[in-house]
């Protein structure tokens, strides 16, 4: 508060007390105008003065200018000594405006703020009563009644004794549950108040419930006598004004309290156990809740003695956090009642002088912290952990006993090498000097038959002063774990290889296959198709293809309505068909294709029909071949009948007639013209010797006897022979297969009669060779060429004859460069 | 008065035998054809009595070429079908070709032809 705002009240309360003391002096119906002199005064300054004390204290607690308000708001009862009219009617009517605010401060008491619903409850109640409710009794009040000499009532508007008396009642009947209301409040209050604030409650709940108690009293005793009710409120007047100097009381029962500082730091000298130190601030505080909470600079929180977290106090509750710091660093805080907050240097007395001990205290308390929180990690470690010294003597150990190489009572004080197989040993021992010795972290692996299963630990050797500290981590399982998460990993691996490999077969086995593969919809619309009818079809499988109706792509347009009917029939019936269609490509060439119709679910379970073709045009053209072929081998055997017929009719026949003739007619003769009958004779046996000439040749075309007989290179020997063209000869030794043979003479001899007719050759080479098991035949000659197999009979002939035993007949005959015949028939 | 005689066959060697044989025998050859055609010709030309026609000929068979004389001309020569083969291998159309007679080629003597003149 500001000096400057303490005058100005000063300066109010005194023009005040003036205006009051004039208006008393002046007064001339106010009988006893000294002593409600002295009462106005009394209480007014009483309240003035407490409260600028109180807001000189707690500038921002509200509770001193409350008090100061009371001692104001009681001058304007004074307003009621004036002798005009309408004065004396306000101080009459708002005369008790300061019993409201009086009330108002006893409930705002100490904080100075209004702090629950019931509390502002009573305190607009009060205002109510003494503004309002006062305000409307004064409209019904003819004062003169009761004061004849008093100025007449300003604010009356008709005197009616009975309302007054209704009013007064209701404001009573309301104002008494608030004032035991408020009896409540301070009964609550003081129940929950620690012994410091119940000090400084005490004689401000004494004075005040002393005044109210009277108030109540006067009050009810005002309904009835008038007189009484009078000397009760200068009672109360007394009792009133003594309320602030309770306040004062209070407060100086505060500061007396600082007197135990000296005793505190008495009590600190000498040792003390945990927790008295607590105990000696309490004492010196005048708290017994006090708590002490330490600063823990690790967690950068704070803990009890005991090591708990501490939440610090924040807000308006009813406790209090005070900091105590030492060489600029947090040490520990008191927790203590607000109350402690009226005497805050008493606190910081206390704290300073305790700083010492409470950092002595807090360390011990953060040590105790620390190491709670490393037995705890070493509780939740899981490794063993052993002390041992450099021999490798077991000092101490921390696990599980089923984990040790010996009974836990056998490990501590005995040597690693009484223990452990001697190569571990070795190693640990090792290990520990060498950590010992240069202080590095030594790590190692060793295996322990423990119980007979050998089990797999890693090692840690960390330097401890002239010890070393071993901890040991089993891997066993871990390693188990890791191999059989790696198996597991190498058959996935394995798998996926494999499914690859099956995928990648299929796919070669569908895009290598002549087979025509084309997935269609059960709609008959295409989704996609392999290489091969690619190929076939000369279209790509892509976007421009798919979605089309199978028929539509593939089959020659005058199937297609045909196709698209048995496609859904078959779907209808199951999906399985087996069907011949005429299909067409890109470029217009039509293929005859045998196609069936699979059922099957694609990887979504989506049915689908798989459509497989194969093209047998090619197929269909040999089956043609074929059947044209046998066809000829019939008409050339026919024909080969009818020229047998014809030159034995013409042959030998007519010369066996002929000669027939002639006998009889030599027989005819011979007794009287013998010599034209020796003459006709003599032609007969010239006729007869060509009629076995042409004999023998027949039976040779028929099929040579030599070749039965001596095989195909004496028959072609033969051959050559007749042949009047020189002839090259390269011969076989081996015999070959009949109908081989066979064909290969008739070949020769054919190829050599066409020579002879056709060719104008001066030289001939005819070799017979046998290559992988095919009899290879070649004719080859230096003639005119142009020889084309598909004009003459004879070698066509000859092909079908060569095709029928599964060979082939090639000619090569170049205008001009001779003739090459090449036959290559298997053997087998 | 001899009978006039015409042989076809298209066998040179054959005919002159027969030639030898039939004259020998009396009767006068006043020709030979080769194949059908020249025979019909010769026929048309020479007049002859007695045709003697070998079935299997170049161009039509004797068959034909009697069919066509007797057709051509109902008073012609008396037709004699002759051939290496029996006239058993071909059956009722000897008969009904219109010759007078078969007489195979190995049993031809002028004996034979008087026997179907007669």
């Amino acid at each position: 508060m500001r000096r400057l705002t303490a005058a100005g009240v000063i300066g109010l309360g005194l023009l005040l007390t003036a205006g009051a003391l004039v208006l008393l002096v002046g007064s001339d119906h106010e009988e006893q105008a000294v002593f409600v002199g002295v009462a106005y005064t009394l209480a007014a300054w009483s309240f003035i003065l407490g409260g600028l004390v109180a807001w000189a204290r707690r500038p921002d607690n509200r509770f001193g200018p409350l008090l100061v308000a009371v001692g104001l708001t009681v001058f304007i009862g004074a307003l009621e000594e004036s002798n005009s009219s309408l004065p004396f009617t306000l101080g009459f009517v708002f005369g008790g405006i300061f019993i409201a605010v009086f009330i108002h401060a006893l409930l705002a008491f100490p904080r100075g703020y209004l702090e629950t619903r019931l509390v502002y409850a009573i305190v607009a109640i009060a205002y109510f009563a003494l503004t309002v409710g006062s305000l409307f009794s004064s409209f019904f009040d003819d004062i003169s009644d009761d004061c004849p000499e008093c100025p007449p009532n300003a604010f009356l508007i008709v005197d009616a004794p009975t309302m007054v008396g209704v009013i007064d009642a209701t404001l009573i009947a309301v104002g008494i549950p608030a004032l035991l209301a408020s009896v409540y409040v301070f009964r609550r209050r003081w129940k929950a108040a620690s012994v410091p604030i119940r000090r400084v409650l005490l004689p401000v709940y004494l004075t005040a419930g002393v005044t109210l108690f009277l108030l109540a009293a006067a009050l009810i005793v005002s309904s009835f006598s008038e007189e009484a009710a009078h000397s009760l409120f200068w009672v109360v007047t007394v009792a009133f004004a003594s309320v602030p100097l309770a306040f004062i009381a209070g407060l100086l029962s505060g500061r007396l309290a600082r007197e135990g500082v000296g005793q505190l730091i008495l009590e600190l000298g000498q040792a003390h156990a945990p927790g008295e130190l607590r105990e000696a601030l309490a004492r010196a505080l005048g708290d017994p809740t006090l708590r002490l909470a330490y600063w823990i600079p690790e967690t950068r929180s704070y803990a009890d003695v005991d090591g708990n977290p501490i939440e610090l106090p924040e807000g308006r509750g009813e406790e209090l956090a005070t900091m105590v710091e030492r060489g600029g660093h947090p040490v520990a805080a008191l927790i203590h009642h607000r109350s402690l907050e009226e005497d805050l240097l008493l606190v910081e007395a206390v704290a300073a002088a305790a700083a010492l001990a409470l950092e002595n205290e807090r360390r011990l308390v953060a040590l105790a912290n620390a190491q709670a929180r490393i037995q705890a990690l070493l509780d939740a470690f899981p490794d063993l952990i052993f002390r041992m010294d450099r021999d490798g003597v077991y000092l101490e150990f921390k696990g599980k006993p089923e984990d040790l190489a010996a009974p836990p009572e056998e490990l501590i004080g005995a040597k690693a090498h009484d223990i452990l197989p001697h190569d571990v040993a070795d190693q640990l021992v090792g290990g520990i000097q060498r950590a010992i010795d240069t202080g590095e972290i030594v790590t190692g692996e060793y295996t322990l038959e423990l119980d007979g299963v050998p089990r797999d630990f890693e090692a840690r050797i960390v330097k401890a002063g002239d010890e070393a500290v071993l901890i040991g981590r089993e891997f066993t399982e871990r390693n188990r774990a890791q191999a059989e998460l790696e198996r597991l990993h190498a058959e996935l691996q394995q798998r996926h290889r494999d499914l690859e490999h099956e995928r990648d077969f299929i796919r070669t086995v569908v895009d290598s296959t002549p087979s025509l593969l084309c997935l269609v919809t059960p709609g008959g619309y295409i989704l996609r198709f392999n290489t091969s009818l690619e190929r076939l079809s000369g279209r790509r499988d892509g976007d421009l293809v798919r979605g089309n109706a199978f028929w539509d792509v593939f089959i020659a347009p005058e199937e297609r309505e045909q196709v698209r009917t048995v496609v859904e029939e078959v779907v209808a019936e199951g999906g399985r068909g087996e069907f011949e269609s005429s299909w067409i490509a890109a470029d217009g060439d039509r293929r005859q294709v045998t196609w069936s119709t699979t059922p099957l679910r694609d990887d979504r379970g989506q049915p689908r029909l798989l459509i497989c073709g194969m093209d047998i045009t090619e197929r269909k053209h040999h089956e043609d071949e074929l059947r044209r072929s046998r066809a000829r081998l019939l008409e050339a055997s026919d024909i080969e009948r009818r020229r047998l017929e014809r030159n034995l009719h013409d042959g030998a026949q007519q010369r066996l007639v002929s000669l027939s003739l002639m006998l009889r007619l030599a027989q005819a003769r011979v007794s009287d013209q013998p010599e034209q009958a020796a003459n006709l004779l003599g032609q007969a046996s010239d006729e007869l010797a060509q009629a076995l000439e042409e004999l023998r040749e027949l039976a040779r075309g028929i099929h040579p006897a030599v070749l039965s007989d001596r095989g195909l290179g004496a028959a072609v020997e033969a051959l050559v022979s007749r042949t009047p063209l020189p002839v090259e000869l390269e011969l076989l030794d081996d015999r070959l297969p009949e109908p081989v043979e066979a064909a290969a003479y008739y070949v020769v001899s054919e190829a050599l009669a066409n020579i002879a007719k056709y060719a104008e050759a001066s030289s001939v080479a005819v070799s017979i060779a046998s290559v992988n098991g095919h009899a290879v035949v070649e004719i080859t000659d230096d003639g005119v060429g142009g020889a084309d197999p598909a004009k003459g009979s004879g070698l066509r002939g000859l092909v079908d004859r060569v095709e029928a035993l599964d060979g082939r007949l090639l000619v090569e005959s170049p205008p001009g460069e001779g003739t090459r015949v090449r036959v290559e028939i298997p053997c087998e | 008065m001899a009978y006039r005689i015409l042989i076809v066959d298209d066998h040179p060697s054959f005919r002159a035998t027969v030639r030898t044989l039939l004259v020998a025998d009396g009767f006068e050859v006043v020709g030979e054809a080769a194949d059908g055609r020249s025979a019909l010709a010769a026929v048309k030309s020479l007049e002859p009595d007695l045709v003697l026609l070998d079935v299997q000929l170049p161009d039509m068979d004797g068959f034909a070429v009697a069919n066509e004389l007797l057709r051509q001309n109902g008073t012609g020569p008396t037709v004699v079908l002759t051939s290496s083969h029996d006239e058993s291998d071909f059956g009722p159309i000897v008969t009904r070709c219109g010759a007078a007679a078969f007489v195979p080629k190995g049993e031809l003597s002028g004996g034979a032809l008087r026997a179907v003149l007669r």
